[in-house]
């Protein structure tokens, strides 16, 4: 498959630290194509933002430790790659967008200083052609032009983001990373920003990988999805596959938890329990302390992902055991939805 | 819901828990540095307490003795003995007494009153934090020695006085400190909870503010002290302190001055008294500093 | 089925002193609320809806305006008259990381308010009580020792709702109880304070940003902006019929959870909100509005019935509803 952007196998990040050792990703593996936005969806400490600097090779170290597996970008292993080639990948190839924009900019240059800075760093232009590119970045991001020279407190939450964006996007990298880039945003601000980098994305061809918890953003913005529970991925597939035809109990859970979806006054019906601790993982599938389907089995084996077949794309894996038996099926398939 | 509580039985296995105190605790006792000045701390403190069980101050401490002057460290006289004839050992053992009591005393007294107007100013704040900071600035920049010396001399030379200047310096230091975390403290959510729970002012500040305070208060203390038991030395030194015959281990270090050349060790033992107390405190003060604030260690 | 008003709000304002001017971040709020029901407060972060809730908590003082809880005007109410009604008006706060003590373990800190206010005697009783209370929140009896920074998010707000509940209140303000929270403890958690408003008969403010909470939350919804309610109506209605410009492009804002169906057309609103410094005599939306006209930049609207219990604050509204 020629046109792979990102190709991650079997990745193992913990996290060393005098008290515990936390298992943050535990065997991650999954595919990017060119131009597809895939969607990392999972709670808080399942392993989503390690996963992603993994990427670059930016968990911070020590504590974290990438123990095995392979990151291959676009042919090359990242992980092999000296601090040197590192850099020359981290932006040219790959760009990253945080959560927070209030503390993702240097408050003491002007933003237009900073897009320039970042167009100079990986191609060889004056300063003030870079400067006439970030200008024109702003202006894509939708920001007026003479802006460029204010600073980033002169700016809101919203439009802090957008310079952001502008930044990742000023070296035109093959894959955007962006981690809840819309976390700290109003549902309004959310909108547009969203809007932005849908259109960008297809704009200038590239792939994504979009980091959230919230799955209106994912159903708004992602082709491809992947579900992550304690450090792996327990359903992946597109979009379609998981929000029609969802597989592992997890993912089910998830839905049931939305409100949104809900009539008003109907009880909501959360997921027991809490997430396990990183640090001590419960034997066999993280999840069966806390879903409704588990058997004894379930804590005997970790189990593989699996292709679901059926009605579902070639995509579509679950991780889920209970899938041995063949009319085993989810609660919210049952109903015929 | 609304299970009928049944304690007895759920009470075996409550969760033991350590309160952040307790935790700091814990993460100090892994600091060597700070484990040892702790250790000499309380050998020192003992010291203080025991010394006047085992010397008589009349005779041993301040009698003078004109027949055994200047005797080098011997069996009889561990570390010698000076110009009159006076044990040395006796004496440093007694000074331990003024440099915990001066350097503890003052500190104290600065804490007290430091916190009160650091936790007015922080917690009023406007006209409040104006006033009371203009005033502490005002004592900041005039040198701590400086203001004790004009104290003492206005009060005249004696040990209480010296406490009551060397304070001075001390609370300025308290006010600072105890202001700028009450300011960060003040503003977190669970002291709106305390008001929103109907807790009247003083009991928030007292119970909710004030202790969680605490860290910055705590390693000021232990470092105010060393620099207080130094700031004692200096002035008994220069014969502002305690007054003779009093063996302040400043006095000492005077005393001892003249004969630097052919008995160094009147000089030489009493600095490394206050050497290993200041050096002692200091270790303990950074060693709490990093148990308090886990962030801090890489 | 009229019940008993237990909240009055009139004309409600909270301005504050800043260097930029006098910062409106209440502006003329009025409602009433019944007991038992639940008001959800919308709006985007700085249109005020915290403010408003901590000013009828008397946590701040109000500009001017009336506010009347139980029959009582408690606007002028100083610290020492409040302590009494701290009984009856409680608050759960949005950051359970922030809004309890570190120092305190989990029996201190659901006792002291019966401590504070004398509800119970001897400690055996107050224990008693407070034991029964991490039943009623769902906190397993084992935590009892526990300190906030051992919990999680979860855990921690359940202890947040204990010591509101701990004062029997009648009034709970909930300032985004779950926003900090992962979907899955969102949903425990919400579900537990809808439980608990039917055991007691509380009456919620639920202060919010997220629309899709409030939807399954609340009986009545506002939305705020820029310091005022620009729409208020039954839950039901809100979603159904939204009419203020607003509240549509709220609305339409939200990312829903569903791939391949039918998705209704984005509104996008143009722009982000304004500061409350200095505002002009005009509708405080109509900068971006779509709709904006003319008579939007003459005077600013106040609320008008448009149905029972619908209140729409926009000069074009006929021809909306028309």
């Amino acid at each position: 498959m020629a046109d792979l952007v990102l190709d991650i196998k079997d990745l193992v990040v913990h996290y060393e630290t005098e008290d515990a050792d936390v298992h943050a990703v535990n065997g991650i593996s999954f595919q990017l194509g060119k131009k597809t936005t895939l969607g990392l969806v999972g709670e808080t400490g399942a392993g989503k933002t390690t996963t992603a600097l993994s990427i670059l090779n930016l968990v911070p170290n020590p504590p974290g430790k990438i123990k095995s597996g392979s990151i291959v970008l676009d042919g090359v292993d990242v992980l092999k790659l000296s601090q040197e080639e590192l850099e020359k990948v981290r932006g040219n190839d790959v760009a990253m967008i945080f959560q927070d924009p209030m503390t993702a900019l240097n408050p003491v240059m002007t933003v237009g200083e900073q897009i320039a800075e970042s167009v100079e760093l990986h191609e060889k232009v004056s300063k003030q052609e870079a400067m006439e590119r970030a200008k024109e970045m702003l202006r894509l991001v939708g920001i007026a032009e003479n802006r460029a020279y204010d600073y980033p407190h002169q700016f809101s939450g919203g439009m802090k983001q957008r310079v952001v964006i502008a930044i990742a996007l000023a070296c035109n990298p093959k894959l955007l990373i962006a981690d809840e880039p819309t976390t700290a945003l109003d549902v309004t601000i959310q909108a547009q920003v969203l809007e932005l980098m849908k259109n960008l994305i297809r704009e200038y061809d590239m792939s994504m990988i979009l980091i959230t918890h919230d799955l209106g953003v994912v159903a708004e913005i992602c082709d491809d999805v992947a579900v992550v529970y304690a450090g792996r991925i327990v359903e992946i597939g597109t979009a379609d596959d998981i929000f029609n035809h969802t597989h592992h109990p997890y993912t089910e859970g998830l839905f049931d938890s939305l409100p949104n979806l809900k009539e008003r006054g109907e009880e909501l019906q959360p997921i027991k329990g809490l997430m396990p601790d990183p640090s001590n993982l419960p034997p066999g599938c993280s999840f069966a302390p806390r879903c409704p389907y588990a058997t004894d089995a379930c804590s005997k084996k970790v189990p593989e992902l699996r292709p679901v077949g059926g009605t579902s794309s070639s995509k579509h894996m679950v991780a889920c055991d209970a899938y041995d038996d063949p009319k085993f099926c989810l609660r919210r398939n049952k109903d015929g939805k | 819901m609304a299970k009928k509580a049944n304690t007895v039985s759920t009470n075996n296995d409550v969760i033991k828990s350590r309160s952040q105190f307790q935790e700091v605790f814990h993460r100090l006792l892994k600091n060597k540095g700070a484990v040892i000045g702790m250790i000499f701390l309380l050998v020192l403190v003992i010291i203080a307490l025991i010394s006047p069980l085992a010397f008589d101050y009349e005779t041993q401490v301040i009698g003078q003795n004109m027949a055994d002057r200047l005797q080098g460290p011997s069996a009889a006289h561990w570390f010698g003995t000076d110009e009159y004839g006076r044990d040395l050992f006796a004496r440093i053992m007694w000074g331990s007494r003024y440099s915990l009591i001066i350097g503890f005393g003052a500190v104290t007294i600065g804490l007290v009153v430091g916190t009160i107007l650091g936790a007015i100013a922080g917690f009023k704040g406007g006209i409040w934090d104006q006033l009371i900071m203009r005033f502490i600035d005002i004592f900041y920049s005039i040198p701590n020695i400086m203001i004790a010396v004009v104290i003492v001399s206005v009060l005249g030379t004696s040990t209480v006085n010296l406490v009551i200047a060397l304070s001075f310096s001390a609370a300025t230091g308290f006010c600072r400190v105890v202001r700028a975390a009450v300011m960060t403290v003040r503003d977190q959510e669970y002291v709106e909870s305390s008001y929103a729970m109907g807790l009247p002012t003083w009991k928030i500040i007292a119970k909710h503010i004030l202790p969680n305070c605490l860290s910055p208060i705590i390693v000021q203390y232990t470092l105010q002290v060393g620099t207080t038991i130094i700031s004692a030395s200096s002035l008994s030194f220069l014969g502002i302190g305690v007054p003779a015959p009093a063996p302040e281990w400043g006095a000492l270090l005077s005393g001892g001055r003249s004969r630097m050349r052919d008995a160094s060790y009147l000089c030489v033992l009493p600095g490394l008294a206050i050497l290993f107390t200041v050096l002692a405190l200091n270790l303990l003060g950074d060693g709490l500093r990093d148990a308090l604030d886990p962030k801090l260690k890489k | 089925m009229a019940n008993k008003i237990i909240l009055e709000v009139d004309n409600l304002t909270k301005y504050f002193n800043t260097p930029g001017g006098l910062l409106h971040a209440v502006d003329g709020i009025s409602f009433k609320l019944e007991e038992g029901k639940t008001l959800g407060v919308v709006g985007e972060s700085g249109c005020g809806k915290s403010t408003t809730g901590r000013t009828i908590l008397k946590l701040l003082q109000p500009t001017s305006g009336k506010i009347i809880f139980d029959g009582e005007d408690i606007t002028s109410y100083g610290m020492k008259k409040m302590r009494r009604l701290r009984q009856e008006m409680q608050m759960i706060f949005q950051d359970p990381f922030s809004s309890l003590d570190p120092r305190q373990n989990v029996m201190q800190l659901i006792s002291e308010p019966i401590i504070e206010h004398k509800l119970l005697k001897g400690r055996a009783a107050i224990e008693k009580r407070t034991r029964e209370l991490m039943d009623i929140v769902g906190l397993a009896q084992r935590y009892v020792n526990v300190y906030p920074h051992e919990l999680d998010g979860g855990r921690r707000q359940r202890i947040g709702i204990a010591r509101a509940l701990a004062v029997d209140p009648k009034l709970i303000v909930c300032d985004e109880p779950v926003s900090a929270l992962d979907v899955s403890i969102q949903a425990q958690v919400l579900n537990l304070l809808k439980e608990l408003q039917r055991e007691y008969g509380l009456t919620y403010i639920f202060i919010t940003h997220d629309l899709s909470v409030v939807k399954y939350f609340s009986d009545d919804i506002a939305v705020m902006y820029l310091g005022q309610m620009v729409e208020k109506a039954p839950s039901d209605l809100l979603f159904q019929k939204p009419t203020h410009p607003y509240t549509k492009a709220l609305l339409s804002a939200i990312p829903i959870p569903t791939v391949g169906k039918e998705r209704p057309q984005r509104q996008l609103i143009k722009g982000e909100i304004t500061s409350p410094v200095n505002l002009p005599d005009e509708c405080r939306f109509n900068k971006r509005c779509d709709f904006a006209h003319d008579i939007c930049k003459k005077g600013n609207p106040s609320l008008k019935e448009i149905a029972p219990g619908h209140f729409v604050a926009c000069s074009r509204v006929d021809e909306f509803v028309g």
